[in-house]
């Protein structure tokens, strides 16, 4: 469908007619600025479809304040190549003519064939509204309305089914109809009731199946109690039946009976056994008393043995004694010789250490002789040292000079000659060669023959004969010099007053001689220390305490003599031996006599003791001869022998009756009757106990049982079993319910969306296209109501989703717009009328989506009729059409 | 001439836990009436003594309540009660006898014979032989004792005994109590009175079951009958007469539905069923839309007039037919939903579920408004 041209009366803002003619079949590019009626344009194109020409709900239409206005919209459009006039007056003289080339159509008629057209419905009453637009509702966006697709999707769906013919059509219209829909909402509410979204139970089933559970657990619980009911009631019959037939025999009475007679028995075998007893103590009495007789006859013997045995020490003990006396006089001699030896060795020794005193002394006083001798000679030596020494001090300190003063007098004199130098060098030089017999005179001196004068002052050189010369040396520095010079003469000669001397050269000459002497001082002083290192006083004294030890030496030694000489000389001194080897001599000696005291102090000692041993045997011996003839000896011992025999007799006679009695005892077996005896009375005891025990269970059980009774168990579980069954057959019910609902809303869901893919396709494809312009290799998903969803972007190698009421709202816009233009492509296909109108529809982009968007439209363009209104044309150059001016509109008309 | 009523198996305390609760309650109160209706019997009849054999009680340990009732079901016979414990209510050491009467519940014409030894009623001409029940199990026969028992000449013996006779095929008899099969010959017993078959059953002309009073399960039996015993005096033959107790018929059937006369056949079959009884109902095959709803509508129908309906179609298959499914205007998808569920119906396993899904998805789309695409629009 194209629009040709439009005209409009009346029309809001436009008093005055405006009439838009020659309509391109692609794109129409209206701008101009805020107000200047570009949405009046489209408001009127909306009305003249949308509202009904008898409508009394359109008062906004007419020009402000203006209100018997009859606003007018006429529009000429081209449909399958046909011609098509519209005209419409609304509110007053309302009319609505619709001219096609089969005939004309008027009022209500009319309307209905142009909703049919396009695609839209009218409203029952009012004003037209959003969702009665339809199609055109999707394809003519309106200002800030091209971000919002979806709802507008939802409002044509069913006109898009209708449009859309065919197996699309139908597929459209099953999917995005309300009952489908409506229906599996119903089925997903009431499976909601019964189910999770993961298919647990919940609600009403949830219930049901806790309500299974706990009837269950209950059930069981009174089961288990009727269970124990019924045994406790079987084992009171048991009881019953045990009690009546064990009790009343009583059987625990015969146990007692056969006790006693065990007991009995018991005590008759104990009987025997007290005899046994006694008799075993006699037995062993009478064993003992044998055993004290025959001790008594062995003692006997062994006395008679240990006589013999005594007999013989003696014997020997006296033989021991004689050997020892004998050894007597040998012992006694050796003393006598080692004592002899010894002193004899001890004189030889004294007298040897005396002659080696007396020797050492006598070289001791030789050699201090010569000590003195030699102390003398240096002593003398360095007393005469001593006094040269004093002596070149002397002369030294006469000769000494000053050093400084000497140094300063050099250094004057130095200076001087330097002065003098540099006077004769700055000097005026007179040269004179006189003639013989010539004479000058130079201030006082008279100058003849040849010669050279420095002049340093000023001069008067006086020729006689001719006048005077006055000369003055040139420079004051000669008479600087000249100053100095005399300062310096003036100090030297004080020097040589304070050293006492005439020149220098005496000075130097005095110091030398100082030096020298000096030098010969030290010399002295050494040699003097070396004869006298401490001192010449120390060597004095050093000399005369060696005088005194050697008198006192020499003393000792006439004492010495004199003593020697009053003892005999004993031996020669050849033969005298040295003091080692008589201390050796002495040594062996004192050892010899040392094992002959020994060797004698033992001899007494075994001497002594051997006649104590002879002693003791003796008296030995004759106890036991004493003891042995005692009288009465014989007949105790014959007594012994009767005694044994008898008691011999009698241990025979016991011994057999204790082993005829022992084999009655043990016949009895009395541990055997004691166990019989223990073992019958407890279970005697047993049986009373048990009897007992058995008749209070039987009380404890009748009063539990009739206490359980009352509560009528079985019936309860009975009725908890009832409970638990209607209770199970309505969870399986339930269960069968959820499971069929579960069933209903997959199948519902699966074969809906089977339809849906087959519509997404097509409606993706067309999408897709537009998207590659926008985003290269990018994706918008439909949903099942084939409204967009999704955009799937790939970046960087990952894809990147959002949900389109995410993304900006730049983006929205274009993907708004970018969907409408896919629908108008699926629309034409189905041959259905699609003129596009976008009043101010991309307001957000870019100037790189813009352009992008300029590409896309000019492709829509080539299909649809596209009316574009902007207020910025100039961002829509690109378009490839020139922008109609508003303003330009208007005043043309 | 002795005459009494034979009766046995009441088995008060039953409960009915398949069953709906109001029906389970209902069902057992009428245990109750029933006795309530032999003792009115008796007296009409003017008997000489009610027979008991064994299984008054259903459990030992019922509420006092219970018991209570039960004897007081009684009065409206004044005349002696002769009773003898079964497997059910057996005379154990502590026991739903010593319970009663500790709590005197047990009116004075009721006679329990616990003990297996004759006991004489000479003011009604009668020695009776119990064969009373005193454990859980027996394996033995219990009615052994009744051969050498002697009686006064005079009287008439009666033997009660409960339990099953050697030799009778033995189908849904509770206990394993034997008893001789002519016992009543070896014993000469001029009647023997059992009790443990539940339904209605000669053994010879001597010996019967009378079956319970109240029908408790789905056997065509007999059962909810009594028998009225006549004797001319000893050694003469009895003259036996059932007389119908029981208030409920109790009625098992399994129904094929192929072919829709196949539902009409049910539905008159329904019908002419008497009333207040207890029915359980196997339907399979399958049906069409139509079909199910009139079926539906005719078992809400009988569930009303009956004292309970249960009804078994988990064999039953929905197979709407192309009108049904058009008539429901499911297009598209939804079709394919419907023969989706069809097809599912043949698959074991799925066959319940897919049924209740297709019946589901029926409903509502039945309910739901039809769709009219030029109105007001909800997309």
């Amino acid at each position: 469908m194209k629009l040709s041209r439009i005209r409009l009366n009346q029309f809001q803002q436009f008093r005055t007619p405006l009439e838009v003619n020659d309509l391109g079949d692609g794109l129409n590019l209206f701008a101009g600025p805020n107000e200047s009626g570009k949405s009046t344009l489209v408001r009127a194109i909306r009305a003249a479809f949308f509202e009904r020409h008898r409508s009394t709900s359109l008062a906004e239409l007419q020009p402000w304040g203006d209100s018997s206005a009859a606003p007018e919209v006429s529009l000429a459009f081209t449909w399958q190549e046909q011609e098509w006039r519209l005209e419409k007056r609304f509110l007053k003289r309302q009319r609505c003519d619709l001219v096609a080339a089969d005939g004309r159509l008027n009022g209500d008629e009319a309307e209905e064939r142009l909703a049919e057209l396009l695609g839209f419905q009218f409203p029952g009453r009012g004003a037209s509204k959003a969702e009665h637009w339809g199609i055109p509702g999707l394809l003519w966006v309106e200002q800030g309305a091209g971000q919002e697709v979806r709802d507008a999707v939802g409002h044509a769906s069913e006109h898009l089914q209708s449009a859309l013919a065919g197996s699309l059509g139908e597929a459209l219209g099953e999917v995005t109809s309300s009952a489908g829909d409506a229906l599996i909402q119903q089925v997903e509410r009431e499976r909601g009731r019964l189910l999770t979204a993961t298919g647990k139970p919940t609600g009403d089933l949830r219930e049901a199946q806790q309500a299974c559970s706990t009837l269950e657990e209950e059930h069981r619980q009174l089961e288990e109690a009727v269970k124990r009911y019924q045994a406790s009631v079987d084992r009171l019959g048991e009881l019953r039946k045990q009690q009546q037939e064990v009790d009343a025999a009583r059987p625990w009475e015969a146990q007692r009976e056969r006790a006693r007679a065990a007991q009995a028995q018991l005590e008759a075998v104990e009987t025997l056994q007290a005899q046994q007893a006694q008799e075993r103590y006699d037995l062993a009495g009478i064993q003992r008393q044998q055993g004290l007789y025959r001790q008594q006859l062995q003692d006997f013997e062994a006395q008679e043995q240990q006589l013999e045995k005594r007999q013989r020490a003696k014997e020997k003990a006296q033989q021991e004694l004689a050997t020892c006396q004998g050894n007597d006089d040998a012992v006694r001699q050796r003393l006598a010789q080692a004592n002899a030896a010894y002193d004899e060795a001890n004189a030889r020794l004294t007298t040897a250490r005396q002659r080696d005193h007396r020797q050492n002394r006598q070289s001791e006083h030789d050699q201090l002789a010569k000590q003195v001798a030699q102390l003398a000679d240096t002593l003398t030596q360095a007393r005469e040292r001593r006094d040269s020494l004093q002596q070149l001090a002397e002369q030294q300190q006469a000769q000494a000079v000053d050093d400084k003063a000497l140094g300063k007098l050099q250094q004057c004199e130095a200076e001087l000659g330097k002065l003098t130098a540099q006077q004769q060098a700055l000097a005026t030089r007179l040269g004179y060669t006189l003639e013989e017999g010539q004479q000058l005179a130079l201030g006082d001196q008279m100058l003849s023959g040849e010669g050279e004068t420095l002049l340093l002052a000023e001069a008067e050189l006086s020729i006689p004969g001719v006048g005077r010369l006055t000369i003055q040396p040139g420079g004051t520095d000669v008479a600087d010099l000249r100053r100095h010079q005399q300062r310096l003469e003036t100090e030297r000669d004080a020097l040589l007053q304070q050293l006492g001397v005439a020149d220098l050269a005496a000075a130097e000459e005095r110091a030398r001689r100082a030096n020298e002497l000096e030098q010969e001082k030290q010399r002295t002083l050494a040699r003097l220390e070396g004869l006298a290192p401490e001192g010449v006083d120390a060597l004095e004294s050093e000399h005369r305490l060696a005088v005194q030890r050697r008198d006192r030496l020499a003393a000792e030694l006439a004492q010495l003599a004199e003593r020697e000489g009053a003892q005999p000389e004993g031996e020669a001194s050849a033969d005298l031996p040295s003091v080692a080897q008589a201390e050796a001599a002495l040594g062996h000696a004192g050892q010899a006599l040392t094992s002959a005291e020994q060797a004698e102090v033992e001899h007494r000692q075994a001497l002594s003791l051997a006649k104590q041993a002879l002693a003791a045997a003796q008296a030995e011996w004759q106890i036991l001869h004493d003891e042995l003839n005692a009288p009465g000896r014989q007949q105790r011992q014959q007594d012994a022998r009767d005694a044994l025999t008898d008691l011999k007799v009698e241990e025979e006679r016991l011994t057999a009756t204790l082993k005829d009695r022992q084999r009655r005892i043990d016949a009895a077996n009395p541990e055997l009757l004691a166990q019989d005896v223990a073992r019958f009375t407890q279970a005697a005891e047993a049986l009373q106990r048990h009897a007992q025990e058995r008749d209070a269970e039987i009380t404890q059980l009748k009063i539990r049982l009739e206490t359980l009774g009352a509560n009528g168990l079985e019936e309860q579980r009975d009725e908890k079993r009832q409970r638990l069954e209607e209770n199970q057959r309505r969870y399986d019910q339930l269960q069968r319910r959820g499971a069929a609902l579960d069933m209903l809303l997959t199948l519902l869901k699966e074969q809906r969306q089977a339809v849906t893919v087959r519509l997404q396709a097509p409606l993706q494809k067309h999408l897709s296209r537009y998207l590659s312009l926008l985003f290269p290799g990018a994706e918008l998903t439909v949903d099942e109501a084939l409204k967009p969803e999704t955009l799937i972007r790939p970046d960087s190698g990952q894809e990147e989703r959002g949900d389109l009421a995410a993304l900006s709202f730049g983006a929205r816009e274009q993907m708004g717009l970018i969907s409408r233009l896919a629908y108008a492509d699926l629309l034409q296909e189905a041959g259905r009328p699609t003129l596009i109108i976008l009043d101010d529809a991309l307001v957000h982009c870019d100037r790189i989506r813009r352009e992008q968007m300029t590409r896309i439209l000019f492709d829509a363009a080539q299909r649809h009729q596209i009316l574009m209104f902007t207020c910025h044309p100039e961002n829509w150059q690109d378009l490839g059409v020139i922008p109609r001016e508003m303003h330009a509109l208007t005043a043309a008309t | 001439m002795p005459r009494f009523l034979h009766t046995a198996d009441w088995q008060i305390g039953r409960q009915y836990s398949r069953f709906e609760p109001d029906d389970a309650v209902a069902l057992a109160e009428a245990r109750f009436t029933a006795v309530e209706r032999l003792a009115r019997l008796a007296t009409e009849e003017s008997v000489d003594a009610v027979l008991v054999a064994g299984d008054i009680f259903d459990a030992q340990t019922l509420s006092e309540r219970t018991l209570h009732r039960t004897f007081q079901a009684l009065s409206g016979f004044s005349g002696p009660w002769i009773m003898i414990p079964g497997n059910h209510d057996a005379a154990l050491a502590e026991s739903v006898w010593t319970r009663a009467r500790r709590i005197g519940a047990i009116p004075d014409n009721v006679h329990l014979l616990l003990s297996p030894e004759v006991v004489l009623f000479e003011e009604i001409g009668v020695a009776m032989l119990p064969a009373p029940l005193t454990q859980r199990q027996t394996h033995r026969d219990l009615t052994a004792w009744f051969d050498a028992a002697e009686t006064p000449s005079g009287l008439v013996r009666i033997g009660l005994a409960h339990g099953s006779v050697e030799g009778q095929l033995a189908e849904g008899i509770d206990a394993s109590n034997p008893i001789a099969a002519d016992r009543a010959t070896s014993a000469r017993l001029d009647y023997l009175a059992l009790g443990d078959w539940h339904g209605l059953k000669q053994i010879d002309e001597r010996t019967w079951y009378s079956g319970t009073p109240e029908q408790e399960r789905f056997k065509d039996n007999g059962a909810g009958q009594a028998l009225m015993v006549a004797l001319n005096g000893p050694g003469a033959e009895p003259r036996i007469d059932a007389r119908q107790v029981g208030q409920h018929a109790w009625i098992a059937l399994k129904r094929q539905l192929s072919v829709p006369s196949d539902l009409d056949a049910l539905l008159a079959e329904l019908e002419a069923l008497p009333p207040m009884s207890v029915l359980d109902l196997t339907l399979q095959g399958q049906l069409d839309l139509a079909a199910q709803q009139r079926l539906e509508q005719a078992l809400g129908a009988a569930a009303g007039r009956h004292r309970s309906l249960q009804v078994d179609m988990t064999g039953l298959a929905l197979a709407p037919t192309a009108d049904d499914i058009a008539a429901l205007h499911a297009d598209g998808y939804l079709g394919n939903v419907i023969t989706e569920l069809q097809r599912r119906q043949e698959v074991e396993g799925e066959r319940e579920v897919a049924r209740e899904a297709l019946g589901i998805l029926a409903g509502m789309l039945s309910t739901r408004r039809p769709a009219n695409h030029r109105e007001a629009p909800q997309g």
